[in-house]
């Protein structure tokens, strides 16, 4: 069994047979990772470059730690802004590194399609780790497989997302990931955040956050990024945090409990209190936690190794 | 030299229209039409299907000399132009120097000189193209400048638009109008709609095109001047020019093959060739712009031909440079996108009477006695353009490599001939 791509460019390019392969091998993985020994030496003689042209903490080491899980050899570049004001394009980039005998590349990078772009110009297996305001595939990834650990299956489920939907690559992935495994989504924020033609996805948009958390069994809340306060998108982060943001008193006046995620890194007090983030509701250190072992198996599967773990 | 072009179907031509004739050309004149010319020719044209017309015009197109010589010199993209079958080409003023006043002007005429096909530029609305003060379109226009545009760059400021609409009424001037709002656009990379919904891109509302369509007309109708608006590409837009027309401004409109041709379907695999402003958008616009072509709502077609040197496109989409490298395929993509939609007289029309008309160039005669400024082509054939074979210094052409339909012959003007092949 392998995945219909040779690339993890976006979900929008995935089968739900993809998706539900990824999960099963992840299960395999997320099993690995509680043992004494948290390791397997599957891609022993793999050598992975994380290609990181913005910034990032959380996915640069969940990807590096899953790749060491695995045995491969890493390699990481980090470089802030695009390559392009470094003086060299991405191509000449990446080339010069495959010449060094690399055999996967993860890349996150500012430009929607960047991945895609490379794809049609270097031989070897792309994982998109974020590209610009397109996807960001293993997020969905782990954000879908982290529901199904906590309610069993995805079918009929009803997700909403809340916040900065318009500049979301989780957003976006999510949308594609989730409809594909047959849950309902709403999107949900202030107007000017919310893509004009989102509804074309085939999701639900709903301006009232309360509403939109009535209405759900997950809510999956986005970080707002501060800068956006200075272009005419919102107004102030105090009025976005009294109106958007997801407090406790909001949680308890709902009828039924539910799930509430967040991608990281959070903003306390703006898109989620902390009596909401630290609370029982709150899953999102198993998000991180799901992460290695969703990266994993992603990386697993596309390296076409065959010698899995039991 | 002697030409003779056999049984061809003349089109527009006062004593053969629409029918197969002999036409001998000596010296850049035509000296006879007639159902068989049995005279020795040094030159003699025959293809399947041939059709001739007066020489093509294309009203909207980058050359880059002076000042970026690597992407197109006038050269080169003259001799693309006279495969494309133009006898005639628009220049913009995208060059450095602006062509902003009469010295880039008339060094771009200059450096046309020679060639088959003729060099017409258009000068600068503003200083520098930069929309803040006005240029001297009036000299330019004394030293050759065919009509005014800031090109790529359309003038934001309405004051200063309308400043330009009315300074150029005293030599009956046209002004050329790309609409784009910037203030909608920026930052935007193609249609906004489902397909950049789902591709993650930044959208360019159709609303950045038509307010200024809207603004560009209540100008128009308040200096009485005369716009031409180019590279439409929505279906909001040609209704909105319908009208204005129906209102009976001086408003006239030009469409690029590519919009007629594509799609935002087209940026699926976020493709930077098919990166264009104004960007490709929905198959009912599209189907809009055939529509406003075959009614006559659409005047011409600009091209918008816009080469690049390779690596000006391979890299990120939203990294990558603007525009297409069309003018060689420019027919035969016309052919393809329009197909049964537009008659072939109509969208011969737009190629050569109707921009004649509007910029006052002198309109050709195919008839004994008249020089010959000919377009050769023939709805048969086949065309395939790729790096061995292209004469455009660009290497952005989405269309490289691709069969399609149709074949322009060649072009006789200025008394040179240029056949393809």
């Amino acid at each position: 069994m392998s995945l219909s791509v040779k690339h993890l460019l976006g979900i929008k390019e995935l089968q739900q047979q993809d998706i539900e392969q990824i999960f099963q091998t992840a299960d395999n993985f997320k099993q690995v990772l509680q043992r004494s020994i948290r390791k397997v030496p599957a891609l022993r003689d793999t050598t992975i470059v994380n290609l990181f042209f913005e910034n990032s903490t959380r996915t640069r080491i969940s990807f590096e730690l899953a790749e060491k899980r695995l045995s491969a050899d890493t390699v990481n570049f980090s470089s802030s802004g695009s390559s392009v004001s470094k003086g060299e394009t991405l191509i000449d980039t990446v080339k010069n590194i495959l010449s060094m005998k690399v055999d996967m590349i993860v890349m996150r990078h500012s430009a929607s399609g960047a991945p895609w772009f490379l794809a049609k110009h270097v031989d070897a297996s792309i994982i998109n780790a974020g590209d610009g305001t397109n996807e960001h595939p293993t997020q969905a990834l782990l954000d879908a497989y982290s529901i199904r650990e906590q309610l069993g299956s995805l079918k009929g489920k009803r997700v909403t997302i809340i916040g900065d939907i318009m500049h979301s690559r989780v957003a976006l992935s999510n949308i594609f990931c989730l409809s594909k495994l047959g849950a309902e989504v709403t999107v949900s924020g202030p107007p000017t955040l919310i893509p004009k033609h989102i509804q074309d996805l085939g999701v639900r948009v709903e301006y009232d956050v309360k509403k939109a958390l009535e209405w759900c069994d997950v809510a999956n809340v986005l970080r707002i990024q501060l800068e956006r306060q200075h272009k005419p998108l919102f107004s102030t982060l105090r009025e976005y945090a009294i109106y958007y943001g997801v407090n406790k008193q909001m949680l308890e006046s709902l009828q039924r409990d539910i799930i509430i995620m967040h991608p990281g890194p959070i903003n306390r007090g703006v898109e989620i209190n902390s009596d909401v983030a630290d609370s029982k509701h709150s899953i999102i250190l198993n998000q991180v936690e799901n992460g290695v072992a969703i990266r994993m198996a992603v990386i697993y599967l596309l390296s076409g190794k065959r010698d899995l773990v039991d | 030299m002697r030409v003779n072009i056999r049984q061809a179907i003349i089109i527009g031509a006062p004593s053969h229209n629409d029918k197969a004739a002999d036409i001998f050309i000596e010296n850049g004149v035509i000296t006879a039409i007639a159902p068989a010319i049995d005279k020795k020719a040094d030159v003699v044209v025959a293809a399947e299907g041939l059709h001739v017309s007066a020489g093509w015009v294309d009203v909207f197109a980058d050359y880059r000399e002076p000042g970026y010589e690597h992407k197109e010199t006038i050269s080169s993209g003259l001799n693309a132009a006279a495969a494309g079958g133009f006898t005639d080409v628009f220049l913009t003023p995208n060059t450095e120097p602006v062509a902003a006043g009469k010295s880039v002007i008339q060094y771009i005429l200059q450096k046309a000189q020679g060639h088959t096909t003729s060099v017409h530029p258009l000068g600068a609305v503003s200083q520098n193209a930069e929309g803040k003060v006005l240029a001297e379109m009036l000299d330019m226009h004394t030293h050759g400048a065919i009509a005014f545009t800031d090109g790529w760059k359309p003038v934001q400021n309405t004051n200063l638009f309308l400043k330009a609409l009315e300074y150029a009424k005293a030599f009956n001037g046209v002004l050329l109008q790309i609409p784009v709002d910037n203030s909608l656009a920026s930052g935007g990379l193609m249609h906004e709609g489902t397909v950049s919904t789902r591709l993650g891109m930044a959208g360019i509302p159709t609303l950045a095109e038509t307010l200024f369509v809207h603004r560009d007309i209540e100008l128009l109708r308040y200096t009485n001047g005369r716009l031409h608006i180019t590279g439409l590409s929505s279906a909001e837009s040609v209704a909105m020019i319908r009208r204005a027309k129906a209102d009976g401004l001086d408003v006239t409109c030009s469409v690029t093959p590519y919009h007629l041709a594509l799609t935002d379907e087209a940026l699926a695999g976020y493709d930077s060739l098919y990166k264009v402003s104004p960007p490709l958008r929905t198959e009912a616009d599209r189907q809009a712009l055939i529509v406003g072509l075959a009614d006559g709502t659409i005047d011409c077609i600009a091209t918008h031909h816009r080469p690049h040197e390779w690596d000006a496109k391979a890299k990120e989409y939203e990294y990558a440079a603007d525009g297409m490298n069309i003018q060689e395929v420019a027919f035969n993509v016309l052919l393809q996108a329009t197909g049964n939609q537009v008659a072939l007289g109509t969208l011969i029309n737009a190629l050569t009477t109707n921009p004649r008309r509007i910029f006052g160039l002198q309109q050709p005669v195919i008839a004994e006695g008249s020089p010959a400024s000919l377009t050769l082509f023939s709805r048969y054939g086949d065309t395939v353009i790729n790096r061995e074979n292209k004469r455009s210094a660009g290497y952005n052409n989405p269309f490289a490599g691709i069969l399609l339909p149709g074949s322009v012959i060649g072009i006789i003007n200025n008394n040179n001939i240029h056949l393809n092949k």
